[in-house]
């Protein structure tokens, strides 16, 4: 796997800082092709901020990504929109249109970018909204629908328009263990079957873990490793173990940096 | 607060002022010259016409109404003192299409419509619905943005016309039919003082400039709004004082460049 082709996204040396904090800090990733990557790390580590960036919706400091032979930043807003025609994404909200029923939101990436006809467009709705088991819940409104419901009518939308690359952005979260189940057997299953490349991002260890080809463990703007993930589970990196065995004190803190604990008892609110 | 740190919040916000002034602007041409590439912009236009426009004319009459009638009553009070209460129309016409017709128009669209406008945007933007649209291939600025500004920039001045039209009846149902005042002479006083060119189409080129800008105000406040509960509701404030400031400010810009 070493030919560059064989990678869907390469992010190359990308710096991205919000304000006066730097969220990646000379990152290389890469994606590879027909695979299903999990991106892992704790919460607030810039899991989502990655996706956002593959999508070109916030642009790096410095650095390029490469998705399927463009560099994404560099891209014009017209051809920007026509690259996203190839991607889908799912939300950690769904991001269903609330004023459009299931069956329409289905509908909206094939109205909005093909001229099929009324009836092929039906067929490809339902075909999709048969893939995620939702096809009786076409006339349903988006507020009519569970949270777990909501995700894969969402999928469904994503992969209208039968995209090369996925992009999940916390599938699992807040998720019922029998949605959880469906979740997780879909991503595998519709990247199997279409020939998609998935990037999962999660802090959901043991759901990504089993799915994923690949893993990325990033934080503090870094990288902190990659492999399988029965590579990953037997690291000899300290953070990396933690990370993986949900260890709550080790070189990420149980606590938040602050002054000696015995002191601050000892000051009067004057002091202070 | 040292003085220095006076001047640096007084220069950020500064900063943070033009900026939003110069996203403002790009955010417009971006909507008004984008290339439009969806063939149901029409339908989209309309959706748009039908939620910012027709929805807004029960209040926009009822307040004409309202407003032509104490026009009329103030007017009549004011009038029979000099003993020319005949001009009572003439003065209800004048006042209603060159000031109050627009201005008022663009008050109430500001809080019916405008803030409307920004909330719907702003939820969409909190709710990632806009982001899903940009993943989905599809600009927001024109699929969502453009159909509800252009519903603005269509109706508004449509409204402002059915106000005065409104108001003018009410005026003439308190002078004529209440206080006695002869119609003849209402509505003869009315035709005679009233110039196409310097009354009426005045007042419609006043209805498209604050028909222009509260809107973009309102759209360009909810898409820049920040994602949260308390961003949206201070974003939908903004647009109220925004708009109406901006409306009362360039009123009387071009009152004094028009009269």
């Amino acid at each position: 796997m070493n030919d560059a082709s064989d990678y869907i996204v390469e992010l190359k040396n990308i710096t991205f800082r919000r304000g006066s904090r730097v969220i990646f800090d000379n990152v290389d990733i890469r994606i590879p092709r027909g695979k299903v990557t999990g991106i892992m790390g704790p919460s607030g580590c810039g899991k989502t901020t990655l996706l956002r960036l593959i999508g070109a919706q916030l642009r790096p400091d410095s650095g390029s990504i490469w998705v399927d032979g463009q560099n994404i930043p560099e891209l014009g807003r017209e051809q920007l929109f026509a690259a996203r025609q190839h991607m889908g994404m799912l939300f950690q909200s769904g991001a269903l249109f609330t004023d459009l029923d299931v069956f329409e939101n289905v509908a909206f990436p094939l109205r909005v970018h093909t001229d099929l006809p009324e009836d092929m467009i039906r067929d490809i709705v339902l075909l999709k909204l048969e893939a995620v088991g939702l096809r009786g819940a076409r006339a349903l409104m988006p507020d009519e629908l569970s949270g777990g419901m909501k995700r894969r009518v969402a999928l469904a939308r994503a992969i209208a328009l039968d995209p090369a690359l996925m992009m999940y952005d916390e599938p699992f979260v807040g998720q019922d263990p029998i949605s959880m189940g469906v979740l997780v057997r879909l991503i595998r299953l519709l990247n199997d079957a279409m020939g998609l490349t998935s990037i999962v991002v999660s802090h959901d260890l043991a759901e990504t873990a089993s799915i994923a080809d690949y893993l990325y463990v990033v934080g503090d703007g870094q990288v902190l490793g990659q492999g399988t993930p029965e590579e990953l589970m037997n690291s000899d990196n300290p953070r990396i173990r933690q990370f993986m065995q949900g260890e709550p004190d080790g070189p990420v803190p149980f606590h938040y940096p602050a002054q000696n604990y015995v002191q601050d008892l000892m000051q009067t609110e004057k002091d202070a | 607060m040292s003085l220095v740190d006076r001047v640096v919040l007084l220069g950020r916000a500064g900063l943070d002022t033009l900026a939003a002034l110069g996203r403002s602007g790009l955010f417009l041409v971006n909507v008004l010259f984008g290339r439009a590439r969806f063939g149901n912009g029409w339908t989209l236009l309309v959706k748009q016409l039908h939620a910012v426009g027709v929805m807004s004319l029960a209040i926009i009459v009822v307040s004409g109404l309202f407003i032509g009638m104490v026009l009329a009553l103030q007017g009549y009070n004011i009038l029979v003192g000099y003993g020319s209460e005949q001009a009572v129309g003439q003065m209800v016409a004048l006042t209603l299409l060159r000031e109050l017709g627009p201005v008022v128009t663009a008050l109430l669209f500001a809080g019916r419509a405008g803030s409307a406008l920004t909330a719907e945007i702003g939820l969409m933007k909190a709710t990632e619905q806009l982001s899903s649209m940009e993943m989905i291939g599809v600009d927001p600025l024109k699929y969502v943005i453009a159909p509800r500004l252009w519903a603005g920039f269509i109706s508004m001045p449509l409204l402002a016309m059915v106000f005065c039209v409104v108001g003018i009846w009410g005026g003439a149902m308190v002078a004529v039919d209440w206080l006695g005042v002869y119609s003849g002479s209402y509505w003869s006083n009315m035709q005679n003082s009233v110039e196409f060119t310097e009354d009426v189409l005045n007042g419609l080129i006043k209805a498209v400039v604050f028909a222009f800008v509260v809107t973009w105000i309102a759209v360009f406040q909810g898409y820049d709004c920040e994602p949260t509960s308390e961003g949206i509701s201070r974003a939908t404030t903004r647009t109220v004082v925004y708009a109406s400031l901006a409306v009362l400010g360039l009123d009387f810009i071009l009152t004094a460049l028009m009269f």
